[in-house]
């Protein structure tokens, strides 16, 4: 379970969380949906420990991040966006190196490698050096690092971003196995199908704040749409910066 | 938690290998760098060994003969009018019979004193000339019947204390700089790659989303960046062993192996160094925004122990200088190079203060990676 808990947090001018709360639990798909630059990112990032929070804090599993970083993240898999690929490893090499630096050790971490790379379908490419990946190859890749260890949460940053239907479709089927065994999935998103397709709790958010808790049916008709896009657009009061 | 560390460098140590560039920078140094010095020295011994024939002008050379000959045996000789060197010797008519008499005979030395190019060859002329003389002098007064050395009240004996391993200290001083620098340059490009370079390709957040601490990640990349400066210096000398044995050191009466005991030495007294040079390139790339600010931002800062080096090695440094990084090595080295006994104290001094250098470069970069300025680049 990821909980966070009034953050708020200011870069430079803008006010990028503003006394942000929601929680997204275990067993169920969360989509963090907003316009760009509604603080999604900042959002994740701050889940993760890398910024610091002006105000309010983050829990996972019930361990604050801020306290004991090491311990928390230990319970957290991310698919970053970007990737950060290391182009000169293969899929193999990097997605058991994070493995180890979960803890995992050097058999196991290979071992769970291996039905990782199965899972995903990445047998073909598993040993060629990750440069001159297709984008659909190198969101396996990224993916494979974020689900290795099996953290209890996992947490994807624009997952779809660039990705062809068949793609997107994996991504899609491992989402809903990941929650069907009971993991919390967490993932932002500007895109209307992939949240409606998804989710069972969308966290609408514009500027820092949470405008709207619930899943995209009662969105819907929390405002009296058909659609979530137009519920959306309703709920964030303009129709700025969405991509359909 | 040393078990992280361990996976961090060999993939930090896999990702380099794989990396031409990062592999080319040591090797090209590794390679380069002894064989250039190699090249100095044979143009070094070249000058050193067999001086220049000295080309004059001689008046009325055949007024006197046997100085001639006892000149050209000193190579000084009359040699083409375009080649000589604006010195003009003038035999006076009057030498022959002079000379025969007994008497002074004159001989005029025609040269422009404050030509600072002329004053080594002039130098020569005239050391040549009163050895001449002496020797004349002396055949008279055997002549004579009168022991010669009536005329020396004082033998001057001169004993040069210098060993012919010390005179290479000098030279092999210069060699040993070129070794040592060689862990700032073989481990440059990974230090770039690895922290600026990893910012650029956003894989540094990432690493920083896992379970792992920014005081391991440090340390896991501290001793990538060292193992290759370490490697570097490794094949600098082993390279250095090869290219030295074919200068030919006899021509200088003294000879300069890179033997076993030295590459150990060197090794030793090297690691420090590299555990600093690879904190302090780190640390400025990790400051820097991206791969390219940090090449050139290390380019500047790698003047520093350059400086220090040479400093050393020309020995033109204050005393402090021998308690500081780089420096103090070096001149250790050297000391040991020209047999004398290590100057241990000395030594440990300066490698503590090396390493406390690092220490706190590392602490400082420890610290960076907590901030969202460094790590996000804000």
């Amino acid at each position: 379970m990821i909980q966070v808990t009034n953050l708020s947090k200011r870069i430079g001018d803008v006010q990028a969380l503003d006394d942000l709360s929601f929680s997204a639990l275990d067993g169920q798909i969360t989509g963090l949906l907003g316009p760009n630059g509604a603080g999604k990112t900042t959002c994740l990032r701050t889940v993760f420990g890398l910024l610091k929070p002006d105000n309010g804090f983050a829990e996972i599993d019930g361990i604050n991040i801020a306290k004991s970083p090491v311990a928390a993240k230990q319970q957290l898999g991310l698919f970053p966006d970007p990737f950060g690929l290391y182009e000169r490893l293969t899929p193999r090499e990097y997605i058991s190196y994070f493995a180890e630096l979960n803890g995992l050790s050097r058999s196991d971490a290979k071992h769970a490698t291996s039905s990782v790379i199965e899972k995903l379908h990445l047998a073909d490419i598993a040993d060629r050096q990750c440069k001159g990946f297709s984008q659909g190859q190198r969101m396996k890749t990224a993916l494979a690092q974020a689900i290795v260890h099996q953290p209890t949460n996992i947490v994807l940053d624009e997952p779809t971003r660039g990705l062809d239907v068949m793609s997107t479709r994996v991504l899609r089927d491992i989402l809903r196995d990941l929650k069907n065994q009971g993991h919390c999935v967490l993932f932002s998103s500007h895109v209307m199908q992939e949240v409606a397709a998804l989710c069972d709790q969308v966290i609408v958010m514009a500027e820092g704040k949470v405008v709207a808790v619930g899943s995209p049916d009662a969105l819907c008709q929390q405002t009296g749409k058909n659609s979530l896009e137009d519920a959306f657009i309703q709920l964030i009061g303009t129709d700025e910066g969405i991509a359909a | 938690m040393s078990n992280k560390i361990i996976t961090m460098v060999r993939k930090e140590l896999i990702d380099a290998a794989r990396d031409k560039r990062s592999v080319m920078a040591g090797l090209y140094y590794a390679v380069g760098a002894p064989l250039l010095m190699c090249g100095m020295f044979f143009m070094l011994i070249g000058q050193l060994t067999s001086p220049e024939d000295l080309n004059i002008k001689i008046n009325n050379p055949q007024g006197a003969p046997d100085l001639i000959k006892y000149l050209s045996s000193k190579g000084i000789t009359q040699g083409d009018a375009d080649k000589n060197k604006d010195i003009l010797l003038v035999v006076s008519d009057d030498y022959a019979s002079n000379m025969a008499k007994g008497i002074s005979a004159d001989v005029t030395l025609i040269a422009d004193a404050s030509n600072e190019k002329l004053q080594k060859s002039i130098r020569r002329l005239e050391k040549n000339l009163q050895q001449y003389s002496s020797e004349m002098g002396s055949l008279r007064l055997i002549a004579r019947g009168i022991d010669p050395r009536v005329m020396q009240p004082i033998k001057l004996n001169v004993e040069d204390q210098a060993t012919p391993d010390s005179k290479a200290g000098m030279i092999l001083g210069l060699a040993t700089m070129t070794m040592i620098y060689a862990v700032f340059i073989s481990g440059m490009n990974l230090a770039i790659d690895t922290s600026a370079g990893e910012r650029e390709r956003n894989s540094l957040a990432l690493l920083l989303s896992h379970p792992v601490s920014t005081g391991q990640i440090v340390i896991a990349k501290i001793i990538s960046v060292t193992l290759f400066g370490m490697i570097g210096l490794l094949l600098t000398l082993i390279v250095s062993k090869f290219a030295y044995s074919f200068v030919p050191w006899q021509e200088l009466g003294f000879s300069v192996s890179v033997n076993s005991s030295f590459i150990g030495m060197m090794m030793l007294v090297g690691l420090p160094v590299a555990i600093m040079a690879a904190c302090l390139q780190l640390f400025v790339s990790f400051m820097a925004k991206s791969f390219k600010e940090a090449q050139s931002y290390l380019t500047i800062v790698l003047m520093l122990p350059m400086m220090l080096a040479m400093a050393a090695s020309y020995d033109i440094a204050p005393d402090t200088l021998q308690w500081l990084p780089v420096s103090g090595q070096l001149q250790a080295l050297i000391e040991f190079i020209k047999g004398r006994e290590l100057p241990g104290m000395q030594l440990a001094i300066s490698s503590l203060i090396t390493l406390a250098i690092s220490a706190l470069l590392a602490f400082g970069m420890q610290k960076s990676l907590k901030s969202e300025k460094i790590v996000f680049g804000l």
